[in-house]
């Protein structure tokens, strides 16, 4: 495997503010990669550097394996793009808009915009004036704007933001077809887990600015641990008992009575008679498996994700 | 070159500002006939003559309305982009940041002669209608050049109006940064000074109406320091400002 795009000590200062903060990302060809973090992390921010749209305070980009900075016109001829909202020239139609791109991109081939649109299903409209689509047509027409060209490298970033969860499937189905039937690399940004989990080969953690962890999604199912879940009346008596009558120690009090226990699996009912010997209500008991998302606030430290 | 004038050409398809700028640049003929029926009304003997007209109306386009509605459209030009959040779309192309300004250049310089031609065109057909007199090849050719000339010169002082579109990504401060300019032209009017202010210099250059204190070549030189000056601090800015 090659590395498709590379950043090092890549850094954008606003003031004193780090936008983004000495970020070392790869992205493998052939991956889907996410680019997960909350709103304000860091991504959008990224992708404009990568695009060559904003430029570095430090660090370099490499796309391809060269140099963002001395070979931009060349790299971005081979990618294809989405940042933030997609902008369209709203007076004209959907065709229009895309021959803009295919004139000043040099595509010759004739049927390369219908072919574009009926991908993203917007073949039917042909007199539509864009001004007059809704918010989820926009964010198609900006992919069958990006794959116009044929890239090899697709960056959407949050190509599902404000869509409704029918537009947010379509989307994903979309991404999934093109990462298969093109062999595109893609990078798409979220602040939705769940979003990227069912598409995504490899995730890269941004948060504050800073890349926390980047990981394949197959070595992330291996950490997560297992836990038995019971829920009780006194969760600190409850604990106390299952250091003392256990030698339990890994384990996590949750809210209302919650207490997670990553030992034992498989002990459930002897835990169960010993809490209840102690007058310990126990109203439920779960063997359950870390959630990625339960990771996922872990990792930034609290605070909700999606 | 010719791919960007032409997708440029396409993006004003549809486009409510180009009909909206056409009855701008019909607004100084108009007035110099409604002036004319007044006139008319009150020494219904005196002729009115055909080189006349053509000169007050290019002195009210190139000082009055022209100032402001190139202006409009300069800004309308260049801040769409912003507007309607398509330049990052351009530059990911990639299209290269000096050759969006040149087309976009293109396009205006084609825009503001074809509001000339329709200045002109309509001073032509009204005053036919209203019968003036003295029409020749000569007065024709003669004025058709004054209105080009002008409507040029005005077309390279778009430089600034573009500067500060780009600076501020907004219309409101173009717009009373083209009002300014346009009082600095009625407060000249009667003053020498108007040879040294670019934008009324135009209309001495274009109407041969220099004052004895400036030579001709200071006016020139006004208008080109400030096309100039204006260019560079536009592609200056432009070449190293981030796209948000
Ligand atoms: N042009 C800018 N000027 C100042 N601060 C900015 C600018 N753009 C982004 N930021 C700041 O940088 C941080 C990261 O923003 P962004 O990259 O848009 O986050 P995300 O896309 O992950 O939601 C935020 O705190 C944001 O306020
Ligand atoms: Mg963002």
């Amino acid at each position: 495997m090659s590395a498709i795009i590379k950043t090092t000590h890549l850094t954008k200062a606003y003031g004193t503010q780090k936008a983004v903060d000495n970020l070392h990302m790869t992205v493998e060809q052939g991956q889907i990669y996410g680019f997960l973090g909350q709103n304000g992390a860091g991504k959008t921010t990224t992708i404009r550097m990568l695009l060559g749209l904003i430029k570095p305070t430090q660090g370099q980009i490499e796309i391809f394996g060269e140099n963002l900075l001395t070979k931009q016109k060349e790299i971005l001829r081979r990618v294809g793009s989405i940042v933030e909202f997609s902008g369209f020239y709203e007076n004209l139609t959907a065709r229009e808009n895309l021959l803009i791109n295919a004139k000043l991109m040099g595509v010759h081939k004739k049927n390369a915009i219908e072919e574009a649109l009926e991908i993203v299903g917007l073949q039917n409209e042909p007199a539509k004036l864009v001004g007059k689509y809704s918010l989820g047509m926009k964010q198609r027409l900006g992919i069958a704007r990006a794959i116009l060209h044929h890239p090899e490298l697709l960056i959407l970033d949050e190509p599902t933001n404000g869509l409704d969860p029918i537009g947010i499937k379509e989307i994903r189905k979309l991404i999934t077809t093109l990462a298969e039937e093109r062999k595109i690399t893609i990078l798409i940004s979220s602040h939705i887990l769940s979003e990227v989990e069912q598409l995504a080969d490899q995730i890269g953690i941004i948060h504050q600015g800073k890349l926390l962890e980047e990981i394949s999604f197959a070595e992330l199912r291996t950490r997560n641990r297992k836990f038995l879940e019971f829920q009780v009346s006194n969760d600190n008596k409850a604990a106390m008992l299952l250091e003392q009558r256990f030698d339990i120690f890994d384990y996590e009090v949750h809210d209302d009575g919650k207490i997670r226990v990553y030992s034992h699996i498989g002990q459930q009912g002897k835990i169960n008679k010993m809490l209840v010997e102690h007058d310990i209500e126990v109203s439920r008991i779960a063997l359950s498996e870390d959630r990625l998302e339960d990771y996922f606030i872990k990792l930034i430290g609290g605070g909700t994700i999606g | 070159m010719v791919n960007l004038v032409y997708t440029e050409l396409l993006k004003l398809k549809r486009a409510k500002m180009f009909m909206v700028s056409l009855i701008g640049a019909a607004a100084a003929p108009l007035m110099v006939f409604i002036g004319y029926l007044d006139y008319k009304a009150k020494k219904p003997d005196m002729p009115v003559l055909f080189s006349e007209a053509f000169s007050q109306t290019n002195l009210y386009v190139l000082l009055l309305i022209g100032t402001l509605l190139y202006g409009v459209i300069t800004a309308y030009l260049f801040n769409r982009e912003y507007v309607e959040d398509t330049l990052k779309n351009l530059l990911t192309i990639p299209v290269s940041k000096i050759s969006f300004i040149a087309s976009k250049l293109v396009l205006l310089f084609i825009w503001i002669l074809v509001l000339t031609l329709v200045a002109w065109g309509l001073t032509f057909i009204l005053g036919w209608i209203g019968q003036y007199e003295g029409l020749s090849a000569g007065v024709l050719l003669q004025s058709l050049k004054q209105f080009l000339i002008g409507g040029s010169l005005l077309f390279l002082l778009s430089t600034p109006t573009i500067f500060v579109t780009f600076l501020f990504k907004n219309y409101v401060p173009t717009i009373i940064f083209t009002a300014v300019i346009t009082m600095g032209n009625v407060a000249l009017a009667n003053r020498e000074y108007k040879a040294l202010y670019p934008w009324s210099a135009v209309h001495l250059i274009a109407d041969n109406g220099f004052v004895p204190e400036y030579p001709p070549l200071y006016s020139y030189a006004a208008i080109i320091a400030t096309a100039i000056i204006g260019l560079i601090a536009t592609i200056v800015y432009f070449k190293k400002a981030d796209i948000h």
